[in-house]
């Protein structure tokens, strides 16, 4: 009876793993293969290795909306690139890569002194960017009305 | 540590596509889950803004850099500074002495290498006398290295042959102080960028080579929207997206548009006459004593409508920029090697301080000329303790007799010891390279392999020479030069002081232990110095805080006073300006006026005081327009400028180890006007050449409307694309710093 209880368990775990490897191949298969081509342009620059962290030139064409609330915020003024934050997409950078970085790790690099504040106030929280727009926290009330950068955009 | 599902999920698909690529996450790679140990504080490693860092260490190693929220920079970091953690333990670090053998560098033990690079020391003072051997330094190296370098090579050795890279980066500025108040630096400091209602930027790009400053203009800017600033710039770079008037000037009019603007300030009378009258002299080129109304005479030739085709700016932008800037309540100007790589550099600097002089814009907060500096350690360890081939620490000169005196006093040796003739300065010290007059050179954390101009010409002496070197990365080009290399403690590996473009001196502080057989350079020194036989009574200290503390003294009873930075103190606070006669003083913000400034009693009758000259007074000099050395024409129609990019400093043997930086910026580039590449058939990322009276090279081409038409740029940082193959070596006469900015060249697409 235990024998045949072990055996049937056995299975069990078997058919779980199974099923579990051809899920996490699946999901594999898929990031591999699904947007096919956004991913080849990454993909090209990748094995090339050169310029993979210059990802405001691509996106600026396939996201064209958050290149240019980055360009216009006061990270794009001040030259705060992609990869400061994100690192590099193949995890080759000297920070992890991650769309949603860490504010306790990244953004503490520069902002410790207001998120040490905030932590005060309502303890460590995951998303700073809920409220401080990483990208389009633009340089704000009409203080560069009259420069160079805005009269061209008006053109 | 519990994982989220949104982090299970983020790593599946981060660890999918490393299998996928077939690369595996760099070890040094930092994340949220590293825990930091201890936070040590100290100074960025890279540019003259001086940001203050908190260096993370875990289990002995510096896993992440942030700000420091004490120190000016309130936590804030630029690009570079937040990636400063990978460079430490890059794979190119050299960390065993090295000597050359049978043409290649070969692992050696330090008794062998320092051996061998006394004896080559010996024997060529033996041969032939002290000149033949030269230190030459950099404004990267600590205060500490710097004193004691020059002190080794001056005192010990005899020889004035001490230079270093600010040669190259702040002569020009140096001179400029010098020639109107009398004594080196700044008179103001950051916090006049907190106060100031108008900028005037000539000659820097600010945003990409001063990022965090760049960020606390755009923020002063941002709260009161009345303040203007005005960007005076043959590119209009990224500074310029904050400007509220942008001058495009040509290439070396820097002279005529300054004079220019003081024309206009005097003629509109919007010059301070109370302020002028008691506090300035106005001295004609010859040195000779005039009046404001020959001052007057001597600016009639500059009417903005007479000088706007040579300027290429406007007659009514330069009118506006005038009154702006004496208009408004306070003003600050900022500039950096647009003015002092030229040759006519001390004059332009001289030129910026007369419209402050003029107009009494200056020793009021948020009123100042401020230079900016381009090293961490430039302004500090070099200018003041008198790391350069015709100074002596703290501002005393070689030729002057009674400063010999004190030091010689200072330093325990018999008197008229020293050696009274001033040294080679650097673009002489590597031509008496290539002549084979100086036979064995000391480099110390430069690499002028690429970054001199006109590089290839000197290229031969480096050969010639016998070249120690103590430089931390084995890529650097000027090791191929080099025969005995030894290996530092790097940045945060050893203890030392940075002083700063606001004079402000700030402890780099040791938070971990130098990799393999690498030794602070400081000790090097004191080895190779007592190998060589200098005497021990001169150079008895065990570490750089014994250096510290004699600098201190050194400096004690001059302008430049430095008593009351102790070590103790620079470990607790972030930085403490200079002069700061005793150790319950708070540090100096604003030089040159009563109850600020420390050098002047609080009973003196007056409230300003520029006592560097006989006089008490300034210098407004009458310094006529000069073009660069090789402008644009004939053959050669463009203008070829050089500079650096926000990515990469200096010549990327640092930034280039930060994988983020060298995959996203791995290549120079040249940019090039789109009128001039419509013109030629040029399109972004065609190959062009650019040829100059010193060679050719060929880089992609970037078309855009940063560069004025007739004027290409190209970054300096790229070993492989060495553009300073292509620069020129003129040099200015009196600070000779030499004219990177302006060469004439050739634009071919190929
Ligand atoms: S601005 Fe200069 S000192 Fe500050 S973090 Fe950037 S490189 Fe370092």
């Amino acid at each position: 009876m235990e024998d045949q209880n072990k055996c049937c368990k056995n299975k069990w775990v078997l058919l779980v793993v199974a099923l579990l490897i051809i899920f996490g191949g699946s999901i594999l298969f898929y990031t591999q293969t699904a947007v096919s081509g956004t991913k080849c342009e990454a993909a090209k620059h990748l094995k090339s290795g050169e310029e993979a962290g210059d990802c405001y030139t691509c996106h600026l064409k396939t996201t064209p909306k958050i290149a240019q609330d980055w360009f216009e915020s006061k990270h794009g003024v001040m030259l705060v690139k992609c990869f400061v934050c994100h690192g590099l997409p193949d995890g080759t950078g000297s920070i992890e890569y991650s769309a949603n970085p860490d504010p306790n790790y990244i953004c503490r690099r520069c902002h410790d002194p207001a998120v040490t504040m905030m932590e005060k106030k309502f303890g460590m929280r995951a998303e700073c960017n809920d409220c401080h727009k990483y990208h389009s926290n633009s340089v704000h009330h009409d203080a560069y009305s009259t420069t160079e950068s805005k009269k061209k955009m008006d053109q | 540590m519990a994982i989220s599902r949104r982090n299970f999920i983020k790593n599946a698909a981060a660890a999918s596509a490393f299998l996928a690529l077939g690369v595996a996450p760099k070890a040094m790679a930092a994340g949220p889950g590293d825990k930091v140990d201890n936070w040590v504080k100290g100074v960025c490693r890279y540019c003259g803004t001086g940001c203050g860092v908190m260096v993370g260490v875990s289990n002995g190693k510096v896993i992440t850099v942030k700000g420091d929220p004490n120190n000016h920079n309130q936590g804030i970091l630029c690009l570079k500074g937040a990636l400063l953690a990978p460079v430490i333990y890059a794979k190119e670090r050299v960390t065993k002495p090295l000597i050359r053998k049978n043409g290649e560098l070969v692992e050696a033990s330090w008794d062998e290498a320092l051996d061998l690079a006394a004896s080559k020391f010996k024997e060529a003072i033996a041969e032939s006398d002290p000149d033949s051997v030269a230190y030459y330094g950099s404004g990267q190296a600590l205060t500490e290295e710097t004193y004691l370098a020059s002190k080794i090579f001056k005192a010990g050795l005899k020889s004035n042959n001490v230079e270093g890279n600010p040669r190259l980066c702040m002569a020009s500025a140096v001179g400029g102080y010098v020639s109107t108040f009398g004594k080196d630096e700044p008179m103001g400091s950051y916090n006049d960028l907190d106060a100031a209602t108008c900028f005037f930027i000539i000659g820097s790009n600010t945003s990409e080579c001063h990022p965090v400053l760049f960020r606390r203009i755009a923020a002063r800017k941002q709260n009161d929207k009345n303040v203007k600033i005005i960007v005076c710039d043959p590119r209009r770079t990224n500074t310029s997206r904050i400007a509220d008037l942008h001058m495009s000037m040509k290439p070396g009019s820097d002279l005529a548009i300054l004079n220019s603007m003081a024309y206009v300030i005097v003629n509109e009378e919007l010059d301070d006459y109370r302020f002028h009258n008691k506090y300035v002299n106005f001295m004609t080129n010859d040195k000779e004593k005039v009046d404001f109304e020959a001052y007057k005479v001597f600016l009639a030739d500059y009417k903005p409508e007479d000088i706007e085709e040579l300027a290429g700016v406007p007659a009514a932008q330069i009118r506006e920029a005038a009154m702006i800037f004496a208009e408004s309540s306070a003003t600050t100007s900022l500039w950096c090697m647009g003015i002092n790589q030229r040759i006519r550099g001390v004059w332009a600097n001289n030129l910026i301080h007369n419209l402050h002089l003029i107009t009494g814009k200056i020793g009021k907060l948020g009123s100042t000329p401020l230079s900016l500096t381009g090293q961490p350690n430039a302004c500090g360890g070099v200018r003041d303790t008198g790391g350069l081939s015709h100074l002596l620490p703290a501002g005393r000169l070689i030729k002057k007799q009674a400063h010999r005196n004190q030091l010689e006093e200072q330093w325990g040796m018999p008197k008229d010891s020293l050696n009274p003739k001033p040294g080679l300065h650097t673009m002489a010290l590597f031509q008496a390279m290539n002549d084979g007059k100086v036979k064995v050179v000391l480099t110390l954390c430069t690499n002028p392999a690429q970054s001199l101009p006109n590089v290839l010409k000197y290229r031969e002496g480096l050969e010639k020479c016998f070249n120690v070197a103590i430089e931390a990365f084995s890529d650097a080009i000027s090791l191929k030069y080099a025969d005995v290399v030894f290996p530092p403690a790097f940045w945060v590996e050893r203890t030392g002081v940075f002083g700063c473009t606001e004079r402000r001196y700030a402890l780099v502080e040791q938070a971990i232990e130098p990799p393999g057989e690498c030794r602070p350079s400081v000790n090097i020194l004191i080895d190779l110095a007592l190998r060589i036989g200098v005497d021990p009574a001169l150079i008895p200290y065990k570490n750089s805080d014994d250096i510290w503390d004699e600098w201190r003294k050194v400096s004690a009873m001059t302008p430049y006073n430095f008593e009351g930075i102790t070590r103790e103190r620079l470990k607790k606070e972030s930085g403490i300006k200079w002069p700061c006669p005793t150790e319950d003083h708070p540090g100096t913000d604003i030089r040159y006026v009563r109850g600020e400034d420390p050098n002047i009693p609080l009973d003196y009758p007056d409230k300003y005081h520029f006592y560097g000259k006989p006089d008490g007074r300034a210098v407004v000099w009458m310094r006529p327009q000069k073009p660069a050395a090789e402008p644009a024409g004939g053959d050669y129609p463009f203008t070829l400028t050089t500079g650096r990019v926000i990515d990469h400093w200096h010549t990327a043997t640092m930034t280039g180890k930060v994988p983020e930086i060298a995959r996203s910026f791995p290549n120079a580039y040249v940019e090039v006007n789109t009128k001039d590449a419509k013109r030629m058939g040029i399109n972004h990322g065609d190959n062009v050449k650019l040829t100059t009276r010193r060679g050719d090279m060929t880089f992609k081409a970037r078309v855009g409307d940063v560069c004025e038409p007739g004027l290409v740029f190209v970054p300096w940082f790229d070993p492989k694309l060495l553009i300073n193959e292509l620069t020129i070596d003129a040099i200015d006469p009196g600070s000779k710093q030499p004219e990177f900015k302006i060469c004439a060249c050739q634009v071919e697409k190929v």
